[in-house]
């Protein structure tokens, strides 16, 4: 006799278990709001009333001025406009399920890294025909672009580049911004000698932020993705993640530092270069007991391989989307005068410090005055372009896989070539899904 | 013919001199040993206390700085700018309040219908034989093995196709489904500890099987009862991601409310919320405190038969 642990009425059970739960997920799964379905959330186009979803009404710097925006559009329309908000970092997962299942209507303000995983859903308007009315500079108009199709008319246009510590720099006896990849490094290298625990380039070592490699990717000549081909594992890439390492080797960067930490260091006078988007300058010095810090950050053109090169540097910004449906016609007015209208992109400039998306708002003298923002333009955005990856719902994954790849070789547990391809096929994998 | 030497009477009762030294070596060994157990013992308790602690002295000592301070590195053990302008500024915030108010109204009904519920079901698990009822049982436990994410989705559209988004009902009963098997199981393990005789005893003196249960079995279990509700009610007052999902601003619950209100796309106010969650933080100690023997009675009971 034997003495299984199963008696066969236990198995049977187990197995009516099972397959209650197998037809439990089934059901569940065709349950879940469908994004492929109706294109419009049915409601009324002429609505003067409409929703404006938007993670920056949560927060205490941007939350008056755009309540502002939209009082004054209210009074002005005698309309209505709902105001809606979720986390910055729960957003596209909240508006994935709100804009599938139909609740988001009116005008979204998206980020532009997640653009093309709103626009795949089928459910936001084709602004072209209003996007010419605008008079938006022709890299803030690429940047709510997907597919061709204009889904986005750009609010905020910048990029994430380089900042400069100019008292450091002097300091070290640097006269100039380095251009080049060697000069960078000897940079570093004057840097290192001030001592003090100064870590001269604070730039991104944690896995949450090693998404900063891709920019010295395409420095060293690597194209991320090449006719739906990822090329991350090719020699240009194994080189930029080589010089990484002997950075990290060298104590030219450091261990273990994210944007948060950058900030900190860069805030205390600790790190001469670090890697932050346009709005950096403001929330870097806010926390800072130097200041004199503001005047000190200086935006630098990311160093080139050689001479002649162009500057690499990721596109960054914020556009507002519309959902077809109720309200879609107001909601596409309200977009255009946002992010159009002189006045309120001054005054939005004046409290946000983000640049405008339009030739006449750069121009307006609040901006133009402002020299960081009128040379972070010039220098960084003018030449930046967006991820390859943005246009992959995965995207997030993606580059998770990269970094825990660059990461491995940081500590040594990897070498740089069986790393990157490693990283390369991953990502491959990761876009076949 | 054998000889035997007498002992000397003075050394009657006497510890030989190799013998006391052996003893004092024992007695040496012993006190060793227990050293090096109360140094082991009290080296795990600092070890285990500063884990558990730690993290709330520096939960504490965040509240209490200024933002320049926090982000000082490398970070400072004890902080040096103290200030209390993150807790007065926490009481200007009348959007917080509202938070507190929706989770505490929200917490406190989850915690009652799962009761409820949860005590009519286990008594029915525990005292009733009836067709299907270990399948109904294993049933209700299986519902917990559902990731959360993919009950959040079916969720939020059904919700969404009856109107009910953005209400209280919602959340109570997206938050009632998971603290229900739980319940169901704590309970039902506590009315089985409830012996069989007392409910013929009852059943004799006339009570009927619905009186039996409030008058006689639901005192005998409250214990159990309030470890349950508290249960529930903690896992409705911490949940984030359904009050974020299911709920708009106005019926917000504290987690979501804490994160929309100090967590943004550039920076984190990390010393007010720190403040703000030490301060929530507060009712649900004070209901540990008050009920914590009964929560610890409830959790174990039934784990024994007699």
């Amino acid at each position: 006799m034997t003495t299984s642990g199963i008696s066969r009425r236990g198995a049977l059970r187990m197995l009516g278990i099972g397959a209650l739960g197998a037809a439990g997920a089934g059901v569940l799964g065709a349950c879940a709001p469908s994004g492929a379905g109706s294109p419009s959330n049915g409601g009324d186009p002429k609505s003067k009333n409409f929703d404006f979803t938007s993670w920056s009404l949560n927060e205490e710097a941007a939350k008056p001025s755009i309540e502002k925006i939209i009082a004054a559009w209210e009074k002005a329309q005698k309309s209505t406009i709902r105001a809606v908000s979720y986390p910055y970092n729960e957003y596209l997962s909240q508006l994935t399920l709100k804009l599938g299942g139909g609740e988001t209507t009116g005008a979204v303000h998206l980020d532009i890294a997640w653009l093309a995983a709103m626009a795949q859903m089928g459910r936001l308007a084709d602004l072209g025909p209003v996007a010419g009315k605008g008079g938006y500079t022709d890299v803030a108009l690429k940047s709510g672009t997907y597919d061709g199709t204009q889904y986005g008319l750009p609010w905020n246009t910048g990029s994430i580049g380089v900042i400069a510590n100019a008292h450091l720099l002097e300091k070290a006896g640097i006269q100039k911004h380095p251009t080049t990849v060697e000069e960078f490094e000897a940079a570093l290298r004057e840097l290192k000698g001030l001592g003090g625990g100064v870590v001269p380039y604070a730039a991104a070592t944690k896995v949450a932020q090693l998404k900063d490699i891709f920019p010295w990717m395409q420095t060293f000549g690597c194209k991320l993705l090449d006719g739906g081909k990822v090329t991350i594992g090719d020699d240009a890439s194994v080189d930029a993640v080589t010089w990484y390492k002997k950075l990290h080797d060298d104590k030219l960067i450091a261990a273990d530092v994210d944007r948060f930490d950058a900030r900190a260091l860069f805030g205390q006078g600790k790190a001469a270069f670090y890697d932050d988007a346009i709005i950096g300058k403001g929330v870097t010095s806010a926390q800072s007991k130097d200041k004199t810090l503001a005047d000190a950050m200086q935006p630098m053109e990311r160093p080139v391989l050689k001479a002649g090169d162009t500057p690499q540097a990721l596109l960054w910004g914020g556009v507002i989307a519309i959902v077809k449906g109720k309200g879609q016609d107001a909601a596409t007015e309200f977009a255009l005068h946002t992010t159009t209208d002189r006045a309120t992109t001054s005054e939005y400039f004046a409290a946000r410090a983000l640049p405008p998306s339009t030739t006449a708002g750069l121009a307006a003298p609040e901006v133009a005055k402002d020299t960081f923002t009128t040379e972070w333009t010039r220098k960084i955005t003018r030449t930046a372009t967006g991820s390859p990856f943005w246009q992959f719902a995965q995207n997030a994954q993606i580059e998770e896989a990269v970094a825990k790849q660059v990461q491995a070789v940081l500590v040594g547990k990897s070498k740089p070539k069986d790393a990157m391809k490693q990283a390369g096929e991953e990502a491959a994998a990761l876009i076949k899904r | 013919m054998t000889s035997t030497t007498p002992t000397p009477v003075s050394a009657v009762g006497r510890p030989q001199p190799s013998a006391t030294r052996a003893g004092r070596g024992t007695r040496r060994r012993v006190r060793k040993d227990l050293l090096r157990s109360r140094i082991a013992a009290w080296s795990a308790v600092v070890v285990i206390g500063a884990f558990g602690l730690l993290p709330v002295y520096w939960l504490l000592a965040t509240a209490l700085s200024t933002p320049e301070s926090t982000f000082q590195f490398p970070p400072k053990l004890i902080p040096t700018d103290l200030t209390l302008g993150n807790f007065t500024a926490l009481a200007e915030n009348d959007q917080l309040i509202k938070y507190m108010i929706n989770s505490l109204i929200v917490a406190s009904i989850t915690a009652v219908l799962s009761v409820i519920v949860a005590t009519y079901m286990g008594y029915s698990f525990s005292k009733f034989r009836y067709r299907g009822r270990r399948s109904l049982m294993h049933l209700v436990l299986a519902s917990q093995m559902f990731p959360q994410a993919l009950l959040l989705v079916t969720l939020y559209t059904v919700f969404s196709s009856f109107g009910m988004l953005n209400t209280y009902t919602a959340l109570v009963l997206s938050f009632t489904t998971f603290t229900m098997p739980l319940c169901v199981w704590m309970l039902k393990g506590i009315f089985d500890t409830v012996p069989d005789a007392l409910l013929e005893a009852a059943s004799i003196d006339g009570a009927s099987r619905w009186r039996t249960l409030h008058s006689i079995v639901a005192p005998l279990a409250a214990p159990g009862m309030i470890a349950a509700g508290l249960f529930a009610f903690v896992r409705g007052w911490n949940d984030f991601i359904f009050a974020l999902t299911l709920a708009d601003k106005e019926k917000q619950t504290l987690p979501p409310g804490l994160v929309s209100t100090y967590i943004g796309e550039f920076q984190t106010a990390w010393p007010q919320l720190m403040a703000a969650s030490l301060v929530v933080s507060v009712p649900v100690i004070v209901a540990f405190m008050f009920l914590q023997r009964y929560l610890v009675g409830g959790m174990t009971a039934g784990s024994v038969k007699s």
